[in-house]
């Protein structure tokens, strides 16, 4: 162990499956953005810099994160803090953080501090976990996502508060109080439907389901989004000859809506393709937190890549129709570098864990 | 102990692992499906969704037909002007575009205005706008040469319909002008694409609106051809992905003969009246002529408000077609028509002879109807009776008549009725009836009305077109095809027999002597335009009083007044024996028939033979 030479902690399945993906991405995002170079490019540097950190983060033993992920969700929660402040407003929200040419969405380090927090504050714990633990993570999820939902943005809330479920899910949260909790939001559905909402969001899934209330107004893109897709048929239009996406009657292409140009662009086998990636990369996530070394590692792999999966099937759903607009881009394909390196850092984090091997049991 | 609590924490994470990658990759089922629905199931649906969206189609305006007299010779043509159109999307600074512009085609300050006004729009959406509609030839030149200065601009061909003949056609050929419900015509074309056609003509889609060129517009109209573009979301043009050219419309081929309605119209001069000929092979039009005219070319071409109320407001009415709508008392040239139905109905026969005192009176109540010479005609059988034309005789043949045999009788010879094929917007003129005078005037039809009717007076009253149609039967014998001003190419058709048993054919003979007597022979009433022409000529000549009076001596007084002066009417047919062509002429307030618009018809008849 002493005479061990410097080894590179690597997952070959994940890293490659990433780097089609990601190429994929580039590749897709040069289409949706109407050939623009620039856009590419910069996306380019953002992918570049998501594997750096993916493979620098991946290095360290796992319990660097355990040991700082207290310090983690205070920094996250401060950042935050930070641009609420002084952050400047795109499109009526504050969120984000200019460094140089880049801007940083503040409320992605959430998506990462709060799974790790409650994973270290979760993995010792006897089962069944005790009500005074259960209230305390329940404290902390609606705290991180009230904080994010009042910026407004309610699509990173919903994924931060799932990462946060998920980990006391399966850290062993008892079914009983999940039937209670369940039973509860039902109740309480009117009361969040009429304050906690914003008019926009209420818009939102009022339109969704009755989409030809306002074809022109707010249903315009889940419309447009679906003539993409159908149009597509099964074997697309071929690359940058979708009509939908190259005169603009698809809103969004770069971001929320990429996939709706996938699909016209590329057609069902397309798509059939990218989900076969995406599962790949969730099956062997899968693996890798059933094998992980210890509880806390398991969480934290099952965690983060459940955030993940969520954020995919989210964002999924909402274009092709299924779930009412929430702002969420498509993981490592949509334009935007905050959830691209956020995500490098979660797959970082998963390989670390599952690379690193304990040596003596506890 | 440890062990065992740690394997059964990793067996409890597994399992509710494994629920949760289930309810993913349900998930991620439940998509695919969605999928699956939108391109599979419902790729039909969906990319004709996304074609409506990109696709936009303009309609390509068709050239019009063009419209020929009947030797080929031109009436109607689309003739090439030219616009200067420019391209807003590529222009920077539009004033100084205008500038720069304006030392090379002159612009007015309106011109400018509204220019400016439309120009954000079109460019906006990469379409063209006209700068200057019909450039002159110095214009052209002048920006021909400084072409390479001015890349957003281009000289483009638009057609004008005109006519080389303005005047002398306006009520026969008719005009076009701006149509608003062209969209009708293409009904997959969305209306509001239609402010986007792509023009042919420098008015913009126009249809006619009278004349030949209302009748046969859809022959003429051709079939619009249709451009797909691209567009984008915001209403862009992006690029035209197709053409389906426009056909051009067919021409059209008239029996109009341009040197007969050339006389007509030079020696009816500025008179009121009309002039209507037919040759009598094919009952083809040579001549519909109305006057006062107007000019068609600046009425299809954009007349300003002020000329146009200047024809409007002019009392001759120019726009009233006097052939097809002005209604006249036919007067005495229905006096053969008379006389036949008193052959037929063995009320008189060609030997039956009156005295002719100057004037008939009515039994019934006294009531005396005068002839057109005092001290009348002496002896008078039906030969002489048509040659002097008496009034007594038909007085008296008229008072023996049935009015409803009477009516119908004239009805079958095309009075009070359309007789035209293809003239546009006839009049039916009127027949008068027992029932038609209780209806009008609440008053019992009485003798005095039928004996009045016996020399074309009275409730009779009959349009130029009708006269016509009238002398060609006569001239035919009774075999006549229907008026028509288009060639009917096809089938000739077979002759329309109007058919009398009881006037037969040494009827026809005698009648076609008697009528040529009128004005070959030195008793004919219109023997004054015997010499005017090298061939025979058969007809009778009309002198239509507007006024009922008793005496010459009365009349003096009346003709003071221009517009209570009787009409002058004349139907004619030649070269006698064996006529071609059969002429009715009607001259508002002209007096005398056979002397003032006898030399009208004769000149037109003229023209048609050659002479």
């Amino acid at each position: 162990m002493n005479k061990q030479i410097k080894k590179i902690y690597f997952d070959p399945y994940l890293f490659f499956s990433l780097f089609l993906l990601s190429a994929l991405g580039l590749f897709f995002l040069f289409s949706a953005s109407n050939a623009d170079v620039t856009i590419v490019s910069k996306q380019f540097i953002y992918v570049f810099a998501g594997f750096v950190i993916m493979i620098l983060v991946s290095q360290p033993d796992p319990d660097i994160f355990r040991r700082n992920s207290g310090f983690l969700l205070i920094f996250s929660l401060l950042f935050l803090g930070l641009t609420y402040l002084f952050g400047p407003e795109i499109n009526g929200a504050q969120r984000w953080v200019r460094i140089g040419p880049f801007s940083f969405q503040s409320s992605e380090l959430l998506k990462l501090a709060v799974p790790i927090y409650l994973s270290n504050f979760l993995f010792n714990k006897k089962l069944p976990i005790q009500r005074n633990e259960i209230f305390i993570s329940l404290l902390i999820i609606f705290f991180c996502f009230f904080i994010v939902f009042r910026q407004p943005d309610l699509g990173t809330a919903l994924i931060i508060a799932c990462s946060g479920l998920f980990v006391l899910f399966l850290s062993g949260l008892s079914w009983s109080f999940m039937g209670g909790s369940l039973a509860l939001l039902i109740l309480s559905s009117p009361f969040i439907w009429n304050i906690l909402l914003q008019p926009f969001q209420r818009q939102r899934i009022a339109t969704f389901f009755n989409p030809d209330s306002d074809p022109f107004g707010a249903s315009w893109n889940i419309i447009q989004s679906k003539v993409a897709i159908g149009s597509g048929g099964f074997f697309g239009k071929g690359f940058r000859e979708g009509s939908q996406t190259q005169l603009n009657f698809l809103p969004e292409t770069e971001t929320d809506f990429i996939f709706s140009v996938i699909g016209e662009e590329f057609g069902f086998l397309g798509v059939l393709l990218l989900l076969s990636i995406y599962l790949f990369i969730l099956l062997r996530c899968f693996y890798l937190a059933l094998n992980a070394r210890d509880r806390f590692c398991r969480l934290v792999i099952g965690g983060l890549s459940l955030t993940f999966a969520a954020n995919l099937i989210i964002n999924l759903s909402m274009v092709v129709g299924l779930l009412p607009v929430v702002g969420m881009p498509l993981p490592f394909i949509s334009k935007g570098g905050s959830s691209l390196i956020s995500l490098f850092f979660a797959f970082g984090i998963i390989i670390s864990m599952s690379t690193h091997k304990k040596f003596l049991p506890q | 102990m440890i062990f065992e609590e740690r394997q059964i924490e990793k067996n409890n994470f597994s399992s509710r692992a494994i629920i949760l990658f289930v309810i993913i990759i349900l998930g991620l089922f439940a998509v695919l499906i969605q999928v699956f629905t939108l391109q599979i199931s419902g790729y039909n649906d969906y990319q004709l969704a996304a074609l409506k969206n990109k696709n936009y189609t303009v309609p390509v305006q068709a050239l019009r037909g063009e419209i020929f007299d009947r030797n080929g010779k031109v009436l109607i043509k689309n003739e090439p002007t030219f616009d200067l159109i420019t391209q807003p999307n590529l222009i920077d600074d539009i004033d100084s575009f205008l500038d720069e512009i304006q030392p090379v085609i002159f612009l007015s300050e309106s011109d400018k205005l509204q220019y400016k006004k439309l120009q954000k729009g079109k460019a906006f959406a990469n379409k063209e706008l006209v700068l200057k509609k019909d450039l002159s030839p110095t214009e052209i030149a002048r920006f021909n040469v400084r072409s390479f200065n001015f890349q957003n601009a281009f000289i483009a061909k638009r057609y004008r319909r005109i006519s080389d003949y303005p005047n002398i056609f306006s009520h026969v050929l008719g005009y076009t002008s701006k149509t608003e419900d062209a969209y009708k015509s293409v009904p997959e074309i969305p209306r509001s694409h239609w402010r986007d056609a792509e023009l042919v003509y420098a008015h913009g889609l126009i249809k006619g609106r009278t004349g030949l060129e209302e009748t046969y517009d859809n022959h003429l109209r051709g079939s619009y051809g249709e451009r797909v573009y691209e567009i984008n979301a915001m209403g862009k043009l992006v690029q035209s992905l197709s053409i389906t050219k426009p056909l051009k419309g067919s021409d059209l081929h008239t029996n109009l003969d341009l040197e007969a309605q050339k006389s007509a119209a030079k020696f009816l001069g500025n008179r009121r009246g009309a002039v209507v000929a037919i040759d009598l092979d094919s009952g083809g039009i040579n001549v519909l002529y109305s006057s006062p005219t107007y000019s068609i070319n600046q009425l299809s071409n954009g007349m300003n408000e002020d000329d146009f109320q200047i024809l409007i407001n002019d009392p001759d009415k120019p726009f009233f077609n006097r052939a097809l709508k002005g209604r006249y008392p036919p007067a005495s040239t229905i006096k053969p028509a008379i006389g036949m139905y008193g052959v037929s109905k063995n009320i008189v026969n060609w030997d039956f002879e009156i005295k002719d005192p100057g004037f008939f009176t009515l039994p019934e109540t006294g009531r005396v109807f005068r002839g057109w010479r005092k001290g009348g005609h002496g002896k008078v059988n039906m030969h002489k009776a048509f040659l002097v034309s008496s009034n007594t005789y038909f007085f008296s043949l008229a008072y023996q008549a049935d009015i409803k045999e009477l009516s119908s009788y004239l009805t079958s010879l095309g009075f009070g009725q359309k007789v035209c094929l293809d003239c546009f917007d006839e009049d039916k003129a009127l027949v008068p009836t027992p029932e038609w005078k209780y209806s009008i005037m609440n008053a019992g039809w009485v003798k005095g009305d039928t004996v009045n009717l016996g020399v074309g007076q009275g409730y009779l009253l009959a349009t130029p077109m009708q006269l016509a149609n009238y002398a060609s039967l006569l001239a035919k014998k009774g075999a006549f095809n229907e008026p028509a001003i288009v060639k009917q190419e096809k089938v000739k058709k077979p002759l329309k027999i109007w058919q009398d048993n009881k006037f037969n054919d040494s009827d026809w003979n005698k009648l076609h002597q008697a009528l040529l007597g009128v004005i070959e022979s030195d008793y004919g009433t219109a023997r004054s335009i015997r010499d005017l022409k090298k061939f025979q000529v058969a007809g009778k000549s009309g002198t239509a009083e507007l006024v009922s009076l008793d005496s010459k001596e009365a009349y003096q007084e009346v003709r003071n007044s221009e517009l209570l002066r009787d009409h002058s009417i004349i139907i004619v047919f030649g070269p006698m024996p064996n006529p071609k062509y059969a002429v009715s002429v009607v001259i508002e307030n002209g007096e005398s028939g056979g002397a003032v618009a006898g030399p009208v018809a004769i000149e037109v008849l003229k023209s048609l033979v050659n002479e």
